[in-house]
């Protein structure tokens, strides 16, 4: 007669378990669902369609993502970023890990000042910072002029069309620096105090520490500051677009995959196009991510 | 880059309004003035009067500077309708958020400010409401024959004219009298006059032209004559940019002005260009009625140096002008009291106290025939413009309007490519006709692929 009243009690406890655990979960379930699942499997479905302003709206199958296959627009500006990633990226990272080893290495005088102004444009609004870029690769009344005319040089316009995907590498590394050092920043806190007495009994000095131990240990810090930069490259977007108004004719529509994607669907109307061209480039950037995942793991194991 | 989505609208219309004081800037028209509206039901008409009387709330999206005091005008007046203004956006940005709520079924405003090339557009997919139905075609004899002819599409009036851009050419007077040229008459004057201000000092331009604005292009062979785009009923749409004598007289002009870089070619708007225009580095300004106010508050330190001038002809027997900008105030189906939005709409941009506000108060050049013949604004000397009466050359310039120019019904996407392909040419000093007719292919095919019937040529 007790057994029931046995099991009973003890299924309560890991059922009410089960429970608060669902519960738990379920509101950041939900909003991921909203937020993420719904506009992605939305985008996807739109992708299949195609809208005109005279006819309706049809079903397309795959036209949207053949077409987008063979888009020499698209293309050169996927060929665009991946240039943008293979020379921006390194440089970025180099100077955030610089950084991050300085202010580790305890031998600045005001770490938390440095710390705070290398962060700083990370928090600067974009609107500013457009202003800001703009008066200063102004070849005419703006900083490079200015510098230009009180060398008595000509500078080279920076917004031309052979050096503005260098002067967009320059802002976003100077915006995302700082970004980048806290990540690894954050890694070397990390470290337990032990090994830097074990390495300094071995007669290690700052360099050897350095690359011995701080370098292994920030490797999956790299990693992820390493991932964030492809997506962030292939989703360019922000710079590109604040200098289109200041070079219009060097900053096309399709400069970058996303531009091309926000003004086919925001001027062009052509919502169904630029889901398919959303949906390829997210394949494309995945493809790539994982591919620096592959690189770098096997590389880890190597060493 | 790595910003969250949601961040890029509001940082992009951001930098529209901080880089660009632009009031009305780009735009025209479409044409087709000629077919009368027919006539509204009379029950329709007492309505809209009617419904001046009740409580209403209204909601209005525009991005006109200092018009919240003529709408104040209207509260004063008419108590019972609250009119909450809104600004969402200058142009093209604003077309997006309007569009998608539209589409959305909710969220739209009640009235919204669009500009004459984008109504086509609006007018088509009937996202804007015929308010020929609701009697506005009685006061097509209130408006310029120009700017009436642009908001009277297809047999309907879509949009009531609020501000129009007949177009003039501003000229440093300072600069003109100091190289002794007189203010050129034709465009061959006007290519003496370049050559005079570049060998006085190269590093200075009789005047700029925007590689990324279409509007400016599109008035300039406007002003030459042609009309390479034409809409017939609903579909069928004609491009003729390749072959288009207009478009074969401005690319003769300033073909040889790229080529021979007696034009700076920059875009307008910028830090950059408002301090050569502060400068003296460009002489001319050619460019909407509505000129005057961006000068004034941009530039105040050459008051005085500026005076204006009608705009030079290719062929000075038969002169032409054209619009550039100019905006509609236009009511939206998704309205909850469609009389009342018309009945506001008509009354801001038709009545006298109105127009007059909207001139002196929100900086707007007007549409209406009252006060563009009125001598009190005709005749008033403008105190920035050293004493000169500008309105009787800008009155005039919007009296000499050619009137059958019209806009594509998808002139906000043509003019988006503008800048990849014409605006190549105009930077890279290339082959001017090539890019035009790079631009026509580009419009035929995004033209076609919407499903329009298109020929061009």
């Amino acid at each position: 007669m007790t057994a029931p009243a046995t099991r009973a009690g003890l299924a309560r406890p890991f059922l009410r378990l089960r429970v608060a655990g669902y519960a738990f979960f379920l509101p950041f379930f939900l909003v991921f669902l909203i937020t993420v699942v719904a506009p992605l499997a939305y985008a996807i479905y739109l992708s299949f369609f195609q809208e005109r302003m005279i006819g309706g709206t049809v079903f397309a199958g795959l036209g949207n993502y053949t077409r987008a296959i063979g888009d020499a627009l698209f293309g050169a500006g996927l060929v665009r970023v991946a240039l943008f990633l293979v020379a921006q990226v390194p440089i970025m990272l180099l100077i955030a890990l610089l950084c991050a080893l300085a202010i580790d290495s305890g031998r600045l005088r005001w770490p938390s000042l440095f710390r705070i102004t290398i962060f700083m444009p990370y928090a600067v609004p974009a609107v500013v910072a457009a202003l800001m870029w703009g008066y200063m690769y102004g070849d005419q009344f703006g900083l490079v002029g200015q510098i230009g005319d009180a060398l008595g040089v000509t500078l080279p316009d920076l917004m031309s069309r052979s050096w503005m995907l260098g002067s967009i590498g320059n802002m976003v590394t100077w915006e995302y620096v700082g970004y980048n050092m806290i990540i690894l920043y954050a890694a070397l806190r990390a470290i337990p105090e032990e090994l830097y007495e074990a390495a300094e009994m071995d007669g290690a000095g700052a360099v050897r520490i350095a690359w011995s131990i701080k370098l292994p240990a920030l490797r999956p810090a790299l990693l992820v500051a390493t991932l964030f930069s492809v997506i962030g490259s292939f989703q360019l977007f922000n710079e590109p677009n604040i200098l289109q108004k200041l070079a219009p004719s060097v900053i096309t529509t399709s400069y970058t995959p996303n531009m091309y994607a926000y003004n086919l669907a925001f001027n062009g109307q052509q919502i169904n196009y630029s889901a398919a061209v959303a949906v390829v480039l997210g394949l494309v950037t995945v493809v790539v991510a994982y591919v620096v995942q592959i690189i770098t793991a096997r590389r880890e194991k190597t060493l | 880059m790595r910003n969250l989505p949601s961040r890029r609208g509001v940082m992009t219309a951001g930098v529209a309004a901080a880089l660009s004081l632009a009031l009305a800037a780009c735009g025209g028209g479409s044409g087709g003035g000629a077919t009368t509206a027919p006539a509204a039901a009379p029950s329709a008409t007492a309505a809209v009067q009617d419904a001046l009387s009740k409580p209403a709330e209204l909601t209005f999206w525009t991005w006109v500077t200092g018009i919240e005091k003529t709408v104040a005008r209207f509260q004063a007046k008419y108590p019972n309708i609250k009119v909450n203004v809104v600004n969402a956006g200058q142009s093209a940005d604003q077309y997006t958020k309007l569009q998608t709520a539209i589409k959305a079924g909710s969220g739209a405003p009640d009235v919204a400010q669009i500009e004459y090339f984008a109504l086509p557009q609006f007018a088509l997919s009937k996202q804007v409401v015929n308010l020929a139905e609701h009697g506005a075609a009685e006061l097509k004899d209130k408006f310029a024959p120009a700017a009436w002819g642009q908001v009277a599409i297809n047999g309907g009036v879509y949009g009531i004219p609020q501000d129009t851009g007949p177009m003039a050419m501003f000229y440093r007077k300072d600069i003109f009298e100091k190289l002794k040229i007189e203010p050129p008459k034709t465009w061959a004057e006007f290519i003496e006059a370049a050559k005079k201000i570049k060998a006085d000092n190269p590093d200075n331009f009789i005047t700029s032209i925007d590689p990324g604005d279409a509007g400016g292009v599109d008035s300039l062979i406007w002003q030459a004559g042609g009309t390479p785009f034409k809409t017939s009923g609903e579909n069928q749409v004609s491009v003729t940019l390749a072959t288009d004598p207009g478009v074969k007289q401005f690319v003769s002009t300033w073909g040889s002005l790229l080529s021979e870089k007696l034009v700076d070619p920059q875009p307008g708007w910028t830090d950059e260009w408002w301090k050569g225009m502060g400068s003296g580095k460009y002489a001319v300004w050619m460019t909407g009625a509505w000129a005057p106010n961006g000068i004034i508050n941009s530039i105040p330190k050459t008051k005085g140096d500026w005076a204006v001038a009608p705009m030079p002809q290719h062929d000075a027997a038969k002169p032409i002008n054209a619009e550039n900008g100019g905006s509609s105030v236009a009511v939206i189906p998704q309205s909850k009291n469609i009389p009342a939005a018309v009945a506001f709409a008509q009354w801001l941009n038709s009545d006298p106290e109105a127009v007059k506000s909207l001139n002196e108060e929100a900086g707007l050049f007007p549409a209406t025939k009252t006060l563009l013949e009125d001598p009190a604004f005709r005749d008033a000397p403008q105190e920035f413009f050293d004493g000169q009466k500008i309105n009787q050359v800008l009155g005039d310039a919007s009296t000499a309007v050619k009137a059958d120019w019209q806009y594509l019904p998808f002139q906000v996407y043509a003019n988006s490519i503008f800048k990849d392909t014409v605006g190549q040419a105009i930077d890279g000093g290339g082959d001017l006709a090539g890019a035009l007719k790079t631009w026509q292919d580009r419009i035929t095919a995004f033209g076609t692929e919407q499903g329009f019937t298109l020929s061009a040529g």
